[in-house]
């Protein structure tokens, strides 16, 4: 009998997960809003970037990574922060609330839809790193995937709690740059230290103190943003 | 004994503390050889770092006590916390600072000590942000008490990062060999009366303004309770 609740409480929680995750795909399917965005910003950080560093004439691995984490930490700010807008917007929320759903299953749908945005516009913003930064395609490339993949895990699971609670303060947008980026550092000091070594042609097994790094960060913000989510998502 | 008087007496206990430490700092104890009087400025930087740690430890576990018994009372703790530490950590920064640029010859650096506290001073410039950016609401207190458990939990993580990332903070407590740098048993003297000094002071400053954090929640369960009255005497009429 155990097992049978067990199995259908799994049953229950996996079916609402892949209700609100469709949902959401299915919005930005139709819209593109999310990813659209988080991309043009990217786009415009490299940019950015670029000029302020002038790049287009040293060719460094250090700078392309960090201004790489640097695209990918403001564009996914903008991104978490329309995560819960377009809940919020017409009370949408409520009706989320009020299902049977349970909250940290709502965290971890809104989570996935939130990193798979991020990881779109982040291969988009490999692409245009290498443009911009002179660099080549080749196996250094393809070693960043796991680095950022981290990364954008971290990363989601921490914007995704704190945009929760910074829609709902009214300096909202402003605030969640100024909650996320300090605890974001270990992970940040880790990915831009990692991705320069793997830009450089160093292999992943020579930079396994920073990923161990990273995924830390990434169990310990994915369980706390899954238990504490409740705390932050209710009406009152 | 009620409550002001025991902040009454914390609080002459730190004027007395602070007039022996201030005579211990700057006449009993012998300055470190190298150094000469810019050591000095160590025994108000360790109590400061360590007063301004404790209350970012306070900060989270009054978080936690509040997510858990959802009692005003731990709301106003964490919160008050979080004030007082945000003075000592600033004072401990600025401290540390007017040693560095004698010493190292620089106001600052991304040594890994240094950055984890401007880190941690950050997340808790940014808690108090969110405070001052809400009205005071059980909601905001939920949020407050989640971002407080969150960077705290985030602390080791930052601190393993950093120290992989640079270090070169003197580790005068305890050193690299083991044992302490402070080879004078007056050292060690001067150091403990600081330590206590600063413990009373900061005491004292997060009971005053945890008392006044009480008094403020209080008055405003009363106005609440004042509306309602209000309102079923209108129904009665």
């Amino acid at each position: 009998m155990a097992g049978d609740s067990a199995r259908c409480w799994a049953d229950r929680t996996l079916s609402g997960f892949a209700a609100v995750l469709r949902k959401d795909l299915r919005l930005e399917l139709r819209s593109g809003e999310s990813t659209l965005a988080l991309l043009a910003l990217s786009m415009l950080v490299l940019v950015v970037l670029v000029f302020a560093l002038d790049a287009a004439h040293v060719r460094s691995v250090e700078v392309a990574a960090g201004a790489l984490w640097v695209a990918m930490v403001f564009a996914g700010m903008l991104g978490a922060n329309r995560a819960l807008l377009a809940e919020r917007d017409n009370g949408a929320i409520r009706g989320l609330l009020l299902s049977p759903l349970d909250p940290g299953t709502l965290y971890a749908a809104k989570l996935a839809a939130a990193l798979i945005f991020m990881l779109i516009a982040e291969v988009g913003a490999v692409i245009l790193m290498v443009i911009f930064f002179n660099l080549d395609f080749d196996a250094s490339t393809a070693r960043l995937a796991p680095i950022l993949v981290l990364g954008a895990i971290g990363f989601s699971a921490l914007a995704t709690l704190l945009s929760a609670i910074t829609g709902r303060t009214r300096s909202g947008d402003m605030l969640l740059p100024i909650l996320a980026v300090p605890i974001f550092v270990p992970a940040l000091i880790a990915g831009v230290k990692a991705s320069a070594a793997a830009l450089g042609g160093a292999p992943l097994a020579s930079m396994g103190d920073w990923l161990r790094i990273m995924i830390a960060f990434d169990v310990l913000f994915v369980v706390a943003g899954y238990l504490l989510f409740e705390q932050v998502v209710g009406e009152n | 004994m009620n409550h002001s008087a025991i902040r009454n007496g914390l609080g002459y206990t730190t004027l007395a503390l602070m007039i022996i430490a201030l005579f211990m700092v700057f006449d009993y104890v012998p300055p470190e050889a190298e150094q000469g009087i810019a050591q000095l400025i160590f025994y108000f930087h360790v109590p400061l770092a360590w007063v301004a740690f404790a209350s970012f430890g306070l900060v989270a576990i009054a978080g936690i006590f509040y997510l858990w018994l959802g009692d005003q009372l731990w709301d106003d703790l964490g919160y008050a916390a979080a004030e007082t530490g945000m003075v000592f950590c600033t004072l401990m920064i600025v401290a540390g600072s007017i040693w560095a640029k004698p010493i190292w010859g620089t106001w600052w650096t991304w040594d890994s000590r240094l950055t984890t506290t401007f880190i941690l001073w950050l997340m808790y410039g940014g808690y108090l942000m969110l405070r001052a950016s809400a009205d005071d609401t059980p909601q905001v207190a939920r949020f407050a008490a989640v971002v407080g458990l969150v960077a705290a939990l985030d602390v080791p993580i930052v601190i393993a990062s950093v120290r992989l990332w640079r270090t070169i903070h003197p580790a005068v407590l305890v050193t690299r060999q083991g044992g302490h740098g402070l080879e004078d048993p007056r050292m060690v003297a001067t150091l403990l009366v600081c330590l206590a000094a600063f413990t009373a002071f900061w005491a004292w400053l997060l009971m005053l303004r945890f008392t006044q954090l009480r008094a403020r929640s209080r008055m405003g369960a009363l106005a609440v309770r004042i509306a309602f009255a209000r309102a079923a005497a209108a129904d009665l009429k």
